[in-house]
């Protein structure tokens, strides 16, 4: 496996790489090479990795955004579509830089413990949902980090009096556990737990991670809430649940600290780390120039991780950065009650399929 | 700060009862302070039978002419610029930051005026034939007579996109003399309760019978002890949130759901005129620019054809010059800062396209994200992120719209129509082809007349009970049989219900013409005691 120390080892500065992978991504990838040329920012055009032009989010729904050829993909996968467009395609020839960077996040933010733990999954097998970029990440960590794993939801459809034997069994034989999961996933089950009048207790250094919370369209729940309720229902303290922050579009993922802080015996920091191999810039909403630290505005990421798609892209993610940290806004309560107007809600959730 | 103001409206019988808290609402520097009532599923509960009560002893049999004396007299007092229910309004909806007062002001007319000068009473007939038949039985389609009634109560649900959204949905209740439990929005909670104490300041009866307060959404409790009982309920919302109000619903309710939407606006060649583009693209711009599309009514693309005075270009142009006009006119709401960012985006995806070959033109506002417009060579159908961002999409005819909108028919709620003469009758025959609910002229969509439908639906019909007196009549050969006797013709099926209506039906008729009498009577204009069946000329 690719390593991605020539990524960020010192020397070689995240400059000089990012304007690589430009070159060949804007000579490969016919739409992105045409984008470049109408924005008259193409390689020779521009000094800087800022200038590189990011690619909006939508262009995977609308346009081939990679330089993989047809029929030789690793993976392909889909971002979610709404009632009138089409899910995007991600498509990678390779995912040997991806799988580094997100196995390389994952356990430092999850595991800096260096535990080898059962995985308890609050989703499908991949092969259950082949396009899913979470699911793909999900294996992975499972593959590389777990002894044992359980999927949750077959079929399509959760198990959840499954889910409360595996916990129970973990509970019984002190075995810690690592779960993993989206944000809405979990709430749901302990809704049914909450029917149920059940909880659990599991042993002291079961962790999970959920992703989605902070960047669903359905910000129903305060962080706190969700924190309460994993500590009320499974016994997992707040220092132990990671919330993380992923796209299908972007080969990197973002992590919150607590766990990594709980290790490593200091505070918690906020916001959630920029790996060392990508950039996000904030732009202003208005105006498209970059905010001063701490200022609100639109997120546009620039991913070393990124090969066959354009390593810059431009989200509808809002938040701020403070040095190499990332706080990202939920979207505003009440965004999908839009009434007799668009926008069409998501089909999913989740920001990714 | 000013003194909260109370985003709920309770009639006076209840209002002591509640406890209120306050909550900050709208954008800083200067949120609002509003009032809310603490509420509890138990207390929602006693609230309904409350209303439901007072609906019994105030309103079931008052006639309707008292009613649309009363909301005559509220329409009045919304189109007075004098009255102190205007200035409230718009005071209060200019202070929430969802709408500039210049829209407010323009919102108010276009929601009342179709209303004055007799448009209720319009209303009611157009849809039940007669006003009076709330009151007691008019005469019906085929001799029939008809007596509508309206549910004991209903819930309905508005959504925070347009101020006055509320407007129609809260007197159709009250004309259908139901009692209204009513849920505003998150966004916008506060027109409805003054809609609500306007009334109430005008007619007390039509007072004890509403109440109009918000709940945050996901209550579960909240949102069941309202929708296990409604026997009507009327939602406006998202595509979620109406989906679960569609589940959750009583069996047998009359339930009516409005999920989103968009509207559109087609430019036959005809009209494409070097002289009239100006006045053309400011009507456009005026029906984008208006609640910023945040309703249905807003056009999100005009499909231009090719092959008239002057190019689908150039009216896209016309329109980025015209929205730069009414920037000033009507003063957008500042989006939030997702909502920009959905924008820069859509910008950015319009570029992608111009580089790759789709989108011919991409204008923009010359600072931030005022308004955009994306000219496209062809015929799509995708609604942008509002926020005056529209499309131009040159089309061949109206055919090529036609393949364009295919299957997503259900989300345009109107199309705003450009044409010359007898061209523009031919496209509007076309078009209304297509099952999309209305058909109106740009710079008109913003303004629905209350005749029409919403999303292709009856506005009052949907919750409307029909009691029909029959006049009975003989199996058809018996009628038809020579020499009829009138009288025992009559007498084959006497209907009890016919016993309290005045008799002269069959017997005095002169010449009977059992043919002409079972399907010509008409209903409309009638009255009481005339429905005798009219001679067919």
């Amino acid at each position: 496996m690719r390593s991605l120390e020539p990524v960020c080892a010192p020397g070689r500065e995240f400059e000089s790489i990012a304007m690589e992978r430009f070159d060949h991504q804007s000579r490969t990838i016919s739409a992105y090479a045409a984008y470049c040329a109408y924005l008259g920012r193409t390689p020779g055009a521009i000094g800087d990795w800022r200038a590189v032009p990011p690619v909006p989010a939508s262009a995977f729904k609308t346009h081939d955004m990679s330089a993989a050829p047809r029929g030789s993909e690793a993976v392909i996968f889909e971002t979610s579509g709404t009632s009138v467009s089409k899910p995007g395609r991600v498509r990678l020839g390779s995912t040997e830089l991806y799988e580094t960077s997100l196995l390389s996040s994952f356990e430092r933010h999850l595991l800096p413990d260096a535990a080898r733990l059962p995985a308890i999954v609050f989703g499908p097998r991949r092969a259950e949902a082949p396009r899913s970029s979470l699911w793909f990440m999900v294996e992975k960590v499972v593959e590389k980090f777990a002894p044992a794993a359980v999927y949750l939801v077959r079929g399509g459809e959760p198990r959840w009096s499954e889910a409360d034997s595996v916990l129970k069994r973990a509970e019984s034989r002190g075995e810690p556990a690592l779960l993993l999961g989206t944000t809405l996933f979990f709430m749901a089950y302990f809704e049914y737990l909450e029917r149920e009048g059940r909880t659990f207790s599991l042993p002291p250094g079961s962790r999970a991670m959920d992703t989605g919370g902070a960047k669903g369209l359905r910000a129903e729940y305060e962080r706190e809430e969700i924190e309460s309720a994993f500590a009320h229902r499974l016994g997992i303290p707040p220092s132990h649940l990671v919330n993380e922050y992923g796209m299908a579009e972007l080969g990197s993922q973002f992590y919150d600290d607590n766990l990594l802080a709980k290790h490593e015996g200091r505070a918690r920091l906020s916001g959630k780390q920029i790996p060392p191999w990508v950039r996000t810039r904030v732009l202003n909403t208005e105006t498209l120039e970059e905010q001063p630290d701490g200022e609100r505005g639109i997120l546009v990421h620039y991913d070393l991780a990124n090969v066959d798609v354009p390593l810059a892209i431009q989200t509808e993610d809002i938040g701020f950065r403070i040095g190499d940290r990332l706080h990202i806004e939920g979207r505003l309560l009440g965004a999908e009650a839009r009434g007799c107007s668009l926008p069409f809600e998501k089909f999913l959730a989740e920001g990714r399929a | 700060m000013s003194r909260p103001l109370d985003a709920f409206y309770l009639p006076p019988s209840l209002a002591g009862t509640v406890e209120t808290t306050t909550q900050r609402f709208g954008p800083p520097p200067e949120p609002l302070e509003i009032r809310l009532p603490l509420l509890t599923p138990e207390q929602l509960a006693h609230w309904i039978e409350h209303l439901r009560e007072a609906r019994a002893k105030r309103l079931a049999s008052r006639p309707i002419a008292a009613t649309l004396r009363s909301l005559d007299r509220v329409v009045q007092r919304y189109l007075d610029p004098r009255s102190k229910q205007r200035r409230e309004a718009i005071d209060a909806l200019g202070r929430t930051g969802t709408f500039s007062a210049p829209m407010v002001s323009q919102a108010l007319d276009d929601a009342f005026q179709p209303l004055a000068h007799g448009g209720l009473s319009r209303w009611l007939t157009a849809e039940l034939g007669s006003a009076r038949a709330l009151d007691r039985p008019m005469p019906g389609p085929g001799g029939t007579r008809r007596r509508a009634h309206g549910p004991e109560w209903m819930l309905q649900i508005y959504a925070g996109n347009v101020p006055t959204v509320p407007v129609l949905p809260l007197f159709s209740a009250l004309l259908l003399k139901s009692a209204l439990v009513a849920k505003t929005a998150a966004q916008e909670p506060l027109f409805a309760p003054l809609l609500a104490s306007a009334i109430a300041d005008v007619d007390a009866d039509l007072g004890a019978c509403m109440a109009v307060v918000w709940w945050k959404g996901g209550q579960a409790e909240l949102d069941r002890a309202a929708i296990d009982r409604a026997p009507a309920v009327l939602a406006f919302g998202g595509e979620s949130a109406v989906t679960s109000i569609a589940h959750a619903a009583r069996p047998g309710a009359a339930v009516v759901l409005q999920g989103p939407k968009v509207s559109v606006g087609y430019i036959g060649a005809g009209a494409m005129r070097r002289g009239s583009l100006p006045s053309l693209a400011a009507r456009a711009a005026h029906d984008v620019a208006l609640y910023d599309q945040q309703g249905c009514l807003s056009p999100h693309a005009f499909y231009v054809e090719r092959g008239g005075m002057v190019t689908p270009v150039a009216f896209a142009e016309a329109l980025g010059a015209a929205l730069d006009a009414a920037a000033s006119r009507l003063p957008r709401r500042e989006p939030v800062l997702a909502e920009a960012a959905s924008v820069q985006l859509s910008r950015a995806q319009a570029a992608l396209e111009a580089a790759t070959g789709r989108v011919t033109r991409v204008l923009e506002s010359e600072r931030g994200t005022e308004w955009t417009v994306i000219a496209e060579g062809s015929a799509r159908f995708e609604p942008g992120p509002r926020h005056r961002v529209v499309r131009v999409h040159a089309v061949k005819d109206v055919e090529e719209f036609a393949r364009a909108v295919a299957g997503a028919e259900q989300f345009i709620e109107s199309i705003g129509v450009e044409e010359r003469g007898s061209r523009r009758e031919r496209l509007e025959s076309r078009l209304s082809e297509l099952g999309i609910p209305r058909i109106t002229a740009v710079g008109s969509l913003q303004r629905p007349t209350p005749l029409g439908t919403h999303g292709g639906v009856a506005r009052l019909l949907p919750f409307v009970r029909w009691t029909t007196l029959e006049k009975g009549s003989a199996p058809r050969r018996e009628a038809a049989a020579p020499k009829p006797k009138p009288k025992s013709v009559s007498r084959v099926k006497p209907k009890p219900k016919l016993k309290s209506r005045p008799k002269p039906k069959s017997r005095p008729k002169p010449k009977p013409k059992p043919k002409a009498s079972a399907s010509k009577s008409s209903a409309r204009g009638s009255r009481r005691g005339a429905s005798r069946p009219r001679r067919s000329r």
